[in-house]
């Protein structure tokens, strides 16, 4: 009858109502169970499947779409400068003739691959300093919560402009700047949630059987933050994108010949009275990337999360 | 009889789950009547608070509520919200189990007092409000209750907190008093307090009290009338006295023999109910109890018996269609219960003086540093949670420590577990001492002898692990060959009474008495001499406890085992332990074998104790002498010159003032018959 | 924390800007010598030793406050101190508008869980948190266009903070409203969605409480319940978010003010390093280092005037 701590992220925890030891049900079906709970979670938020399908048919676009543009992007198409949305440039051109629809196939496909680079070297790097701050405490903890707070004194968007600016635009550096300046807010929650892993009993016991510290952080700690990391990540992804867009878009980031949608944003802006679409489509794009991705996040929380209230509801 | 406060009838409660409907409370009716107390036991899930909370109106909107309650004449369900805060804290006020979170923490205590008073007298002075509140403060005895008022929730002990919702509660002499567990989070001798209290309270304000708990020494010691429920069903509804006299229903038969007890001296084991409350989902036209129940018959899976009067007598009814056979808990002339059989352990016949030690502690201290400031962080002093601590565990024995929450009894434990090397004392675990380890791998190889199991056995094992893993990992520690695992696996399951089979599960598909079997599986897997037990079953029910209780002596035996046990259960202690230590501030007030310290306890403290825990036996709860102490646990941070005792000390307020003196200034040292009974008072 | 920060700014920025940049490509072109003539007096030649330029630009602000000039012999501390206020007009209405906005929405939302009406609100809140600021902000260029087109009078301004030759108060006042007014809504729109979603949780956290509960269980209403037990608490975390988030605001601004035409800090920003501008960027670098400082210290003051517990320890 003594409380017991919230669990950070079990999702058999929270329902408790899972056969005590009623025993004939084979174990495959038993972990089963567990992944088609969560699916089912997933599936019933019915804006989170929405996510999925707009940010499927987004990627398909930036693999697929190169397949059926008639133009390429650097390609100049001289009879047409300027032009509105036609059958023959289905998203316009710009003022030099670039054919807009293949510029946002690549664009997409660029700001996609940062992203995603960005996301998983934010998560990786995060969860490893977070968790094993919280874990080793003492001088380990002292100096990764000094270089993170540093950082978060630091004006890191404007280090930032000022390091992909002199890349001259090259996405390789770009992403890895944005990894080093976006990693450390990610490591800090981290770090407040595995202070209470640290405390949670099975880590203690882990450590009174002897087992080395590096063993716990990868085996126990990092398993368990393990839903917040996919959040995270799905998070990690809107955030890149918006922070590659953002730098492109001043022109700090990725520069011609290669295309963003940020930057393409960039060219839109400055006609965007005149022609319009060369704005609304890089935007529209861009939006459905990130609302989808988010959507998408905000399902998971809600079908990872044991106490989410949205579970009970059957 | 006169017409009851409150009259509940075929009261039912479900709520929607992942799972399907779960029917929480399925068709409970009681009465209470004015000045009397109904004592609802039931383990966790079986629906008392369910029950409490619909009375009181205050379950989720999802629930569905069905029956009739009906209070002071009128019916409560369908009442909306704004009809049911008239009468919630006026008519009816709830007492809830844990004081740490029930009172807001941005408010006042006075504020919170005031509050509840003006709700529902909207034309009382702010003026007349407060000094009520001082009134209802000093009531329920909180000291110099004139400055207290202004003094926010987290300035106060769990205890006096208690104390608060308790006056906040009587504020408005409600007819009807609802206390869900309110003693449940509290240590013992300020359990004794509170539950003086709530008898107090119920004096002052003649109110019915409807008393949730699931301790049947705190029934017996405050309840007039009982009802046991079990999976969402009253089954057995009886006055105090028959109901322990005359149990008829084989699951109370059962919960009342698997609770240890503390006034008891010979140690026969304790009988457990096997398997785990059925899911409240779906459930069949049976009795829920069958696959539980010893004597269960093809009858009893035919239809859900009903709760009818047994004996002849009109207050009794249990619903159970073998009632009439069961007398006094005996059936066809033996226990409806078969007592289990713990084997001997070969160490019974070696005196203790020709056991090997496997623990040595020698002045054990642990201070931690007091610090100030915010940005510069300066010492200005030390609390010690552990003073000086000497003990020793021997082979084939078990010594328990027992102390309140904040006796110091886990930074012990966790001080001895983390290897801490001492500077003016030591430890040694079979002949190594601790201060010897020079390398990790000496210290892993030290590791092997002694294990530990916790309290929580949901938090000690990795969620996201199988059973197989978790039992592996501390075998894989210590380099076991991997085709060596397996087998070693399947038979530690079976050894701690799990089936190999299931090991492919995760900890959650298992019940709690179960995880605490997987945890104690791990902890014997590298063979250790000795096994650190951390509140093992305080977090399991009774009927639970006793199989887990059970189990652990029998290792005891079969493996030869050390056990160093930490619990604040007295009961499980004296039924467990060959040796026990009693920590109060952290030091040992009282240190010997188990049966001459609970049977002739010195020490006031170990004494005051003692007469705190309700022993689940009405007639002897109304006879025995409780010593109640007063006031709390001194804060760790208080200098003290004598004895740490003084400020609660019954025998202190005795004595004349040239021994007052001697207990104020000088400490006492652990004297009397050396390994056999010391105790750490001047006067006795 | 801020003087470390400013100085590695500053060497960091010589490591990645070239002020000599400015100057190349010229026409005519301009002489090593004369370049040189130009950047030596203003501490950017990189010529002279870094130490020392260091040492020039660092007593010139322990001494004189001075914080240098730009490659165009303008001074940093005159741009700043002007273009302080021009930002701090635009995020200090920005903030207070999203954060009423979304602790309101957040009650609203909380107290209405799973209705239709709180799942509306999310659904907007969660779209509207998710657009990119440089598209929320064109978009509602266009939109005011559009609208102006329509009416047939400028009402909104698209560019700038405000229009040259208005006096008067009323006459300023309805001006910088109308510029005013599409920046703040861009930085609206993206930002209060947080603080519905921030606040609805927490809210909802201390709806499950034990003492709401049990302040029901006194005899309050549940709306009572939640607006006097349950909010004060919600907000003490809101409140840090809120301080702890005044930098944040600060970056959107950097992308608001550009699109917007604002001569703001962040305009400054973007400026300075297309200019190689180094003591510019330092000072801005400065900048937000003092304003996630104060931040940070306001998220303090807030906990200790909100939360007794932190009050007495």
């Amino acid at each position: 009858m003594t409380s017991r701590p919230i669990p950070l992220n079990d999702p058999d925890a929270g329902d408790d109502t899972t056969t005590p030891g009623s025993g004939h049900d084979a174990p495959e079906r038993k972990r089963l169970t567990k992944w088609q709970l969560y699916s089912r979670r997933f599936a019933r938020n019915r804006p989170a499947v929405a996510g999925v399908v707009i940010f499927a048919l987004l990627v398909a676009f930036a693999l697929f779409g190169s397949f059926f543009a008639k133009y390429d992007h650097v390609e100049l198409d001289f009879l047409a400068l300027s032009d509105p949305p036609s059958p023959e440039h289905w998203f316009g051109t710009n003022n030099s003739g670039n054919d807009l629809y293949a510029m946002v196939v690549v664009g997409l496909q660029r700001s996609l691959l940062i992203a995603v680079v960005v996301a998983v070297g934010t998560t990786v790097l995060s969860a490893l300093v977070g968790t094993a701050a919280a874990y080793f405490g003492g001088r380990v903890e002292r100096v990764s919560l000094f270089v993170i707070h540093f950082l978060m004194v630091a004006p890191t968007f404007l280090l930032l402009a000022m390091m992909s600016n002199d890349s001259g635009g090259d996405w390789k550096v770009i992403a890895l700047v944005l990894i080093l300046v976006s990693w450390f807010f990610q490591a800090r929650t981290i770090w407040t949630m595995s202070l209470s892993l640290r405390e949670r009993e099975f880590v203690h016991a882990a450590r009174y059987m002897g087992v080395p510290g590096l063993r716990i952080v990868l085996r126990h700690m990092i398993p368990n933050i393990g839903s917040l990391l996919v959040i995270n990540f799905t998070l990690g992804v809107v955030g890149a994108v918006m922070a590659e867009t953002g730098l492109s878009f001043l022109g700090f980031g990725v520069k011609l010949p290669d295309v963003s949608l940020g930057s393409l944003i960039g060219i839109g802006a400055s006609s965007i009275s005149s022609a319009p679409w060369l704005f609304a489509f890089p935007a529209a794009a861009l939006t459905l990337l990130t609302v989808s991705m988010a959507l998408i996040a905000d399902g998971l929380r809600d079908a990872l999360d044991p106490t989410s209230a949205a579970g009970g509801r059957a | 009889m006169t017409t009851p406060v409150l009259s509940v009838r075929d009261l039912t409660v479900s709520f929607p789950s992942e799972a399907g409907r779960v029917d929480a409370v399925r068709g409970v009716s009681f009465d209470v009547a004015a000045g009397r107390t109904l004592g609802i036991v039931g383990e966790s899930g079986s629906g008392k608070s369910v029950t409490s909370l619909a009375v009181m109106g205050l379950l989720d909107e999802n629930a569905s509520i069905g029956g009739s309650v009906t209070f002071d004449g009128q019916e409560l369900l369908g009442k909306s919200d704004a009809q049911m805060s008239k009468i919630r804290g006026n008519g009816i006020a709830m007492i809830f189990q844990d004081p740490l979170t029930s009172l807001t923490p941005v408010f006042t205590v006075g504020d919170q007092i005031v509050e509840a008073l003006t709700v529902h007298n909207p034309k009382l002075s702010k003026r007349a409000a407060w000094d009520r509140a001082v009134e209802l403060l000093r009531l329920v005895g909180i000291p110099r209750p004139q400055e207290r008022v202004r003094s926010f929730p987290h300035e106060f002990s769990g205890g006096m907190r208690q104390r608060v919702v308790i006056a906040i509660a009587m504020a408005n002499d409600p007819k009807l008093i609802i206390a869900d567990e309110p003693t449940t989070a509290l240590d013992v001798t300020i359990q004794a307090q509170i539950l003086d209290l709530i008898k107090t309270a119920q004096r002052e304000t003649g109110a019915a009290v409807m008393m949730i708990t699931h301790d049947m020494g705190v029934v017996a010691n405050v309840a007039d009338d009982v009802l046991v429920m079990y999976a969402g069903r009253a089954i057995e509804q009886a006055p105090v006295d028959e109901l322990f006299a005359d149990t008829r229903m084989p699951y109370s038969i059962g919960l009342l023999g698997a609770i240890p007890r503390v006034d008891k001296t010979e140690k026969t084991p304790l009988v457990p109910i096997t398997g785990a409350p059925p899911l409240l989902v779906d459930l069949p036209d049976a009795c829920p109890f069958a696959d539980r129940c010893p004597i269960v018959t093809p009858e009893c899976r035919a239809a859900e018996p009903a709760l009818v009067t047994v004996g002849g007598k009109a207050d009794h009814r249990a619903a159970c269609i073998r009632a009439e056979e069961i007398r006094a808990g005996r059936i066809d002339g033996g226990p409806v219960y078969p007592v289990p059989e713990v084997p001997a352990s070969r160490f019974d016949e070696v005196p203790r003086d020709l056991r090997e030690p496997t623990l040595e502690v020698e002045n054990l201290t642990k201070s931690f540093p007091l610090t100030k400031g915010a940005f510069l962080k300066r010492k200005v002093g030390e609390v010690h949670a552990v003073k000086g601590v000497s003990f020793d565990v021997r082979e084939g024995e078990t010594m328990a420590i027992v102390g309140e929450s904040g006796s110091g009894k886990t930074t012990t434990l966790l001080q001895i577990m983390d290897f801490a090397p001492q500077d003016d004392g030591d430890v040694r675990i079979v002949g190594t001492s601790v201060a010897d380890l020079k390398h990790a791998r000496e210290e892993r190889a030290l590791r092997r002898d002694v294990q530990i199991v916790f309290q929580d056995p949901m938090g000690s094992l990795d969620p996201r692990m199988t059973v197989f893993d978790v039992v592996a990992e501390p075998l894989r520690t210590v380099g076991t060959a991997a085709k060596d695992i397996g087998p070693r696996v399947d038979e530690l399951l079976d050894l701690v009474g799990l089936d190999p089979a299931h090991s492919d599960r995760f900890p959650a598909a298992f019940s709690g008495g179960q995880r605490q079997r997987i945890g104690i599986a791990r902890a014997l897997a590298t063979n250790p001499k000795l096994v650190v037990l951390d509140e093992p079953v305080s977090a399991l029910d009774v009927s639970v406890q006793a199989g887990v209780i059970n189990l652990l002596d029998e290792l005891k035996g079969r493996l030869g085992l050390s056990y160093l046990f930490v619990a604040h259960d007295l009961s499980v202690v004296r039924h467990i332990a060959d040796r026990v230590a009693v920590m109060y501030l952290g030091s040992f007030v009282e240190h010997g074998d188990v049966d001459e310290v609970f049977d002739d306890p010195q020490h006031p403290y170990t004494r005051a104790l003692l007469s705190a825990i309700p022993v689940p036996d009405p007639v002897r709860e109304r006879t025995r002498e409780h010593i109640v102490l007063t006031g709390d646990l001194p804060s760790p941070t208080d200098t003290i010159t004598g004895c740490a005792f003084v400020s609660r000390c019954p025998l202190y307020q005795t004595l004349d003032p040239a021994e007052q003196t001697r207990c104020e200034t000088e400490v006492p040292a652990l004297t009397g018959r050396d390994g056999v009974h010391v105790n750490a008072c001047h006067y006795r | 924390m801020v003087v470390a920060v400013t100085n590695l700014t500053y060497f960091l920025a010589w490591a990645y800007l070239d002020p000599r940049a400015n100057y190349v490509g010229r026409r005519p072109p301009l002489s090593e010598e004369q370049i040189v003539n130009l950047l030596e007096p203003r501490d950017l030649y990189d010529g002279t030793p870094l130490l020392v330029r260091w040492w020039h630009w660092f007593s010139g602000i322990l001494f004189h406050w001075d914080w240098g000039v730009g490659p165009t012999g303008q001074s940093v501390n005159e741009q700043v101190a002007y273009r302080m206020w021009v930002s701090a007009e635009l995020m200090l209405g920005a903030t207070i508008l999203l954060t009423v906005l979304g602790i309101a929405l957040g009650v609203y939302s909380a107290s209405r869980q799973y209705r239709l009406g709180d799942r509306i609100a999310q659904g907007t809140s969660i779209i509207t948190m998710n657009i990119p600021i440089v598209v929320a902000a064109l978009g509602l260029v266009l939109l005011a266009i559009a609208f102006n087109e329509t009416v047939g009078t400028t009402v909104f301004y698209v560019t700038g903070s405000s229009s040259i030759g208005v006096s008067g108060f009323f006459p300023v006042l309805v001006d910088t409203l109308q510029h005013i007014a599409l920046p703040t809504l861009a930085l609206v729109l993206i930002g209060y969605a947080q603080y519905h979603f921030l606040q609805r949780s927490l809210l909802l956290d201390n709806i499950k409480s034990d003492y709401v509960r049990m302040a029901r269980a006194k005899g309050l209403t549940k709306q009572q319940a939640i607006r006097k037990h349950a909010l004060r608490t919600s907000l003490i975390p809101v409140t840090t978010q809120v301080a702890f988030s005044i930098p944040a605001v600060f970056t959107g601004a950097v992308l608001t003010e550009s699109i917007f035409a604002w001569k703001g800090m962040g305009q400054y920003f973007i400026e300075t390093i297309t200019k190689n501008d180094i003591h510019g960027v330092v000072a801005v670098a400065a900048f937000g280092a003092v304003i996630t400082a104060f931040g940070a210290i306001l998220a303090d003051i807030a906990v200790v005037v909100l939360d007794p517990r932190v009050r007495v320890s």
